[in-house]
Order: structure tokens, then sequence, then C-alpha cells
């Protein structure tokens, strides 16, 4: 998960790493109690990189001109989204651009220093320039100067880039990062470093063991807990009629791929996840299907519900008792369900959904193939069941035309 | 990136058939997904010899001895050849280190949720001390009618020439079921794990497969994200004699979008650098150089391994 600026710098701050005097904004008229000189930068605090170049940053010589800019950087949207907090900075007169991170490198399984002398917004035009280290031992301060040398660094600029480099590195580790980065680390005249932007990627499994990470991200608006933090049910929203839920991150996506074969489209879906989350094994299986469904079917685009269970140690029964239960438990108007079972207990499965008209198949193909029909299919004018097998009265009038049948 | 590539992977893998006959020691076994896995593992024939949970020293669960200590079960059971560890994911370390210090030397880690930073402290003990490492985030091993290694379910699997390395858990289930049901057993199935960072890697595994008797034919699944599809693919075409055919979950997944598995997402983590690796399109491409067919769904796989088993005949 992504902190934005302000939280890095706070990080930052807390390491040792110099970065300017700054204030968080929450209201344009709190520049009015601004203990920063100015001139002073104002930058919306959003999770995209190009802010500058969409007017998300501004320059400013005084508090009326500081009110006026954050009411327009509070109303612009940058990529859809709107800033709920600008961050204000102290102006800084930067000579020089370096890019510096520290990332995870799955390839070889160790982190790895990234350093160049030509940072900021060009960076990525200039990735050949990047020089990389890779960490393949216990950290120790020769990595980071082996870093500032390959950047072709030297004197008081290698000491100072190694020391940056190495409070990074410690920051990665101590906060259990996915990413830290620093683009630009500003060069002044006097060759002294300064972290004008920064970028810093929490890992979602190791944040159950980070409490003030997790204090911190739960400040930010809008964010999302990350799901392993406490292994609650995931929904993915989309944009089509299709409810879909499925154990396992590949068989999701692996049955949202066949849908779109089919000219399906997802409404919305849930990953209920693997065989080996500790925190919720296969046992309490039934109980998340049926916050799943719940949760699925409360989005009003939902058409059908296809259902994709590849059974474990949870037989398709369990499965299936879990649908049935909640088709008896959801009243009135009710979304069909479409399932694809496999495991033990198939067929006590298949018969026990096939008494409340819901189709079960073997083929995943087959499942899919049905779910985009149903949702083909003009909306019913039914109350209630039946829905299943039997054709829904041809009422209403679908903007969906059929895709296969 | 060539330095990167140049760093040497994991200690030597046994071949595959070395594990059929393993005794086995599991690492949370009075946990809660120990204690679901292991009746299942004993079903299948898997020899357990002794479990470990802290805590739970002298006790038994599913007719087996628990210990507080690897070290301390090993002298009363004897040597083990496997540790399958359920244990909970912040102490997946510790239980790794413990078993590696104990002179164990094939490790499978089921568990999903392990910090990245640990399994990078993890990986390098495997490496120095040459210990073998599937997982984590993974349903394990299984040797069809022989061996249960972690969480496979049966019923999906049944013996045959056919092995399936994934990076998934229930899509490798369901690739061994398609297989199944189109009467072409599995000589051997694993997950390596859907982390960014996992022990036994794609080429491993394609050369313990390359080298096991039993293996005909190869199936690989892979998904969006990372750039483990694209290395094997190279692997593949510098050292792998028997065919290959690939499967990508994910394909129409929208770009930077995670669906559950850590490693699954296409913009690469290394700050943006090389976006198009571990896209879909970077994926099939890379296949299609090292000219490994492509399954565009899990029910085409079947037919595609017959094809290149009698291409190669």
């Amino acid at each position: 998960m992504d902190l934005l600026e302000y939280q890095a710098k706070e990080l930052f701050r807390q390491q040792g790493i110099p970065v300017l005097p700054s204030q968080r904004i929450d209201r344009p008229t709190e520049l009015k109690g601004l203990t920063i000189p100015f001139p002073v930068v104002l930058k919306s605090q959003v999770y995209t990189s190009a802010r500058g170049k969409m007017g998300g940053i501004r320059f400013v010589e005084n508090t009326i001109d500081a009110i006026a800019a954050a009411q327009a950087i509070f109303h612009l949207p940058i990529m859809g989204k709107y800033p709920k907090v600008l961050l204000a900075e102290a102006k800084y007169n930067a000579e020089r651009e370096f890019y510096i991170a520290v990332a995870l490198d799955s390839a070889t399984r160790r982190p790895v220093l990234l350093g160049s002398q030509f940072g900021g917004v060009e960076v990525e035009a200039k990735l050949s320039k990047i020089s990389q280290v890779v960490v393949t031992q216990e950290f120790s301060p020769y990595y980071a100067r082996r870093l500032a040398l390959k950047m072709g660094l030297e004197g008081k600029l290698l000491s100072a880039v190694t020391d940056i480099v190495e409070k990074m590195y410690r920051l990665f580790t101590e906060r259990d990062l996915d990413l830290v980065e620093i683009n630009p680390l500003a060069v002044s005249s006097n060759q002294e470093l300064m972290a004008l932007d920064g970028k810093i990627v929490v890992n979602d499994a190791a944040i159950g063991r980070q409490p003030e990470l997790a204090s911190l991200v739960a400040t930010i608006p809008d964010q999302a807990v990350p799901h392993a933090l406490t292994c609650s049910i995931n929904l993915v929203e989309r944009e089509g009629n299709i409810g879909v839920l499925c154990n396992g991150a590949g068989l999701t996506m692996a049955t949202l791929d066949l849908l779109q074969k089919s000219k399906g489209k997802a409404a919305n879906f849930v990953d209920l996840g693997g065989d080996y989350r500790h925190c919720c094994p296969p046992s309490v299986l039934q109980d998340r299907l049926k916050q799943a469904f719940d949760l699925i079917t409360q989005e009003k685009s939902v058409k059908v519900v296809l259902v994709n269970i590849l059974g474990g140690v949870a037989s398709c029964l369990q499965v299936a008792e879990a649908i049935a239960g909640f088709l008896k438990w959801q009243s009135g108007q009710q979304v069909p369900f479409v399932v694809r079972l496999a495991g033990d207990q198939f067929h006590s499965a298949r018969g026990l959904l096939a008494a409340m008209d819901v189709p079960v198949f073997e083929s995943i193909d087959e499942a899919v193939l049905e779910a985009v029909k149903r949702s083909a299919a003009p909306a019913t004018q039914s109350v209630s069941p039946p829905h299943g097998a039997s054709q829904p009265a041809q009422t209403g009038n679908s903007p969906l035309i059929l895709a296969s049948a | 990136m060539s330095e990167i590539r140049e760093v040497r992977g994991l200690g030597q893998p046994l071949p595959a058939m070395d594990f059929a006959g393993s005794r086995v020691l599991v690492q949370g076994i009075a946990e809660p997904l120990g204690a679901l896995y292991v009746p299942l593992m004993q079903r299948y024939g898997t020899s357990i010899v002794a479990g470990v949970s802290p805590a739970f020293g002298g006790t038994e669960a599913a007719g087996i001895p628990v210990f507080d200590l690897v070290e301390q079960a090993i002298e009363q059971v004897g040597a083990v050849d496997v540790a399958v560890l359920f244990v909970a994911p912040y102490t997946m370390l510790d239980a790794a280190l413990e078993a590696m210090a104990a002179g164990i030397r094939q490790l499978v880690l089921v568990t999903e949720g392990i910090p990245p930073l640990d399994m990078v402290r993890l990986l390098r003990e495997a490496e120095s001390t040459e210990t073998f490492v599937v997982g984590p985030s993974s349903p394990g091993i299984i040797i069809p009618d022989k061996i249960l290694l972690g969480t496979h379910p049966p019923y999906c699997y049944q013996p045959g020439s056919v092995g399936i390395i994934s990076r998934s858990g229930t899509l490798t289930s369901e690739v061994a079921l398609e297989l199944t049901r189109a009467g072409l057993g599995q000589s051997i199935a694993v997950g390596i794990g859907g982390d960014a960072i996992v022990g036994s890697s794609f080429q491993q595994w394609l050369q313990i497969l390359e080298e096991d008797e039993q293996t005909e034919a190869i199936v690989l699944v892979g998904e969006i994200g990372g750039e483990s599809e694209e290395t094997a693919a190279r692997y593949i075409a510098e050292a792998i004699e028997k065919p290959v055919v690939a499967y990508v979950a994910g394909i129409t997944a929208p770009k930077g979008q995670q669906i559950g598995h850590a490693g699954a997402i296409i913009s690469s983590r290394i700050a943006r650098i090389g976006t198009e690796i571990g896209s879909v399109e970077s994926k099939l491409a890379a296949f299609k150089r090292a000219k490994v067919p492509v399954a565009d769904r899990p029910s085409k796989i079947p037919k595609l391994v017959m094809q290149a088993l009698e291409k190669r005949c």
C-alpha cells in the first residue's frame, strides 16, 4: 500500500533523512496560520507521480495567493482523484536532482539499491542511467557506498549519498517496506542534499507487526486497509452485471478471463483466498461464503452470481449448503446463481441446489457460458423463485445482447 | 539488469522422485492449518514421523508425537527428509531457521502472508545451507498415489506422466483436474507460491522434471506480474527437451490491479522500472519465442499436451 508524500516525509524525518520544513493543510484557511516563511510550495497529496504537470504543485509568495492556490488544488482532480490534504513546504533551490530507491527484487530475492544522477520527472526516460546494487548478504554501509560510486559520485557527495542510502535501507527493513524512493533528491550549490519528494510502499502482509504504520495508514482518507490485516472479505468492483466468487487468486483470474472471453462482464468479484491462510482456514469457509454473497448481491447491477469453488478440505455439499442457506435467507427479489463445484459430494450438492433451481456444473466453461447467458437475458419480473433452470419471463428490455448460448 | 541475473539461485535441488517415501516432520501441527491438513496428508500415505508446535510438546496429534523443538523431535524419531510448515506468518522465519539448524534440507512453506523481508533472510540461510525451499503461500508438492507434502486436494490427481509447475493453489488443482478428466495422469505437481519472494523457481522445477524419468511432458501454469514466466520461457528454449505447454491466468486483468497474489502486479515494484515486464503481452511473447504452446483456457491444456507428445514421437 502506498503512503502519501507527507506521510513518507514524516518517516524520513524520524530516520534523519533531510526534508524541508513543511505543514499539512486540510483546509485552505489553515494557510493563515502557516509557520513556514514564504515563498512556499503547495503540493496536492495524491498517489500519482505526474501531478506537477497537471497543476498539482504551485509556488506562492503570500497568504492571499496561497489560499487561492490551495482552493484551486483542492478542486483539481488528478487522474480522477481529488486530494484530501495538501502539503505546504519551504521552497528549495536545487542545482541538480538525483534519484535513489530501495526496493525488493523478486528475481534475486534480495533488496536492491537503485541510484542515478539524473533524477526528477524525466527519470523514467533515463532508465539505462540507473545504477543497481543487490544487497546479497547482511546489509552494511559498503553496499550504499558501492551504489554511490556506481552513480559516479566522489568526495563529499559520495559520503552524503552513502549516508542517505544507508538511512533509507534501515527504514526499509525496520518498517517492512516494499519500496522507499526519493525522487528528486536535490543537490544544492554547496553540495547539500534534500529529499524533495518521496514515495513509500508499505508491505501489506507485514502491517500486522507494524502498529505505527497501521495507524498512519488508517489516517489516509478513502484508503482501504489491506485484507491481509484482517482476513476480511475483499470485494473488487467492476463495470458489468455478473457477480463472481472464487477461491484462490489464480482461479479467480482464470474465471474472470473466461468470462471476458465469452463476452460476459463482471460487476464485482470476491476471491475467498486459497487454502492456506492462517487466520481463515477452510473450516470457516461457510461463514465467509455467506458474507461474500451478501457483499456481491448488494450491488444493484448484479443480475447473476457465478460461483466457482474448487473444494479442498471443504466438500461441495458444504459449499452448496452455504448457497442454499443464503438463498433461503435472502427474501423477495432474488439474484439467480450459477454454480461450478469440484470435490467430494458433488452429486449431493447438485441435488440440493437443483431443488432450488440453481444449476450446478462440473466444468468451468459450461458454468461461465450459463452465467453469461443469464446475464444477457431480459430481467425477470418474478419477485421470488423459481429462477434457475426454467427460462425467466421475457418481459423487460435488456440492453445487452445474448452473447452465446 | 545483467548483474542481478547472475546471482546464484538456491542450493542444489534433489530429483523429483526422491520426495516419494520421505520421512516428514510437520511444524505447526497443532495450529489451525496443520490440524486440518495433517490428517489429509496421512490418509494419502505420507509418512509423518513427528510434529512440532511450541507448548504442545509431549502431546499427540492424529497419532503423531508432538515436540516443542525440531532438534528434540529428531533426537527422538531419527532423521527426517522434509519439513512441511503450517506455522503462523510471523513465526515462519523462526520455524524455518530452526528446521535448517536441525539439519533438514527440504522445506515446504504452506502459510500465506509471510513478510517478504523475512523471506529474504530465510532464503539467504537456505542458500548457505543448500536447503531446498518450496513456497511460501503454496499448496506444496504432490506425487499422485505416493506422497502429499502440502494441501493439494487428492481427488484432482491421478498417477501419470505430466508434471505440473504452477504459481497458484486452486488453479493448480483445476489444471490437474482437467488433465485427469482427459485421462492424462500426473508425475508430480508443485505450487511454487504466489508471493513476490519465493524459494524454488520455475527453472529449478523445470530442471527437476527434465531429469525425472516419470515425466514425459510439463505444464507450466503462470499468471500476470513478476517476470518468472519470461525467465522460465528463456530457460525452456535453452535447456528443456521435454515438451512444455503453458497457461497464463489474468490475461484480462486491468493493469496495476492486484488480485490476491502479492506477485501478480503488472507494474513492477522496482520503482516502475521496466513496466512492460510482467504484462500479458510480455509473457505470451516470451512463450512464443521459446516455441511453447499456450492454452487460452484450462480445458484446452489436455489437447495441447497430447499434441505436444504426439509431435515428439
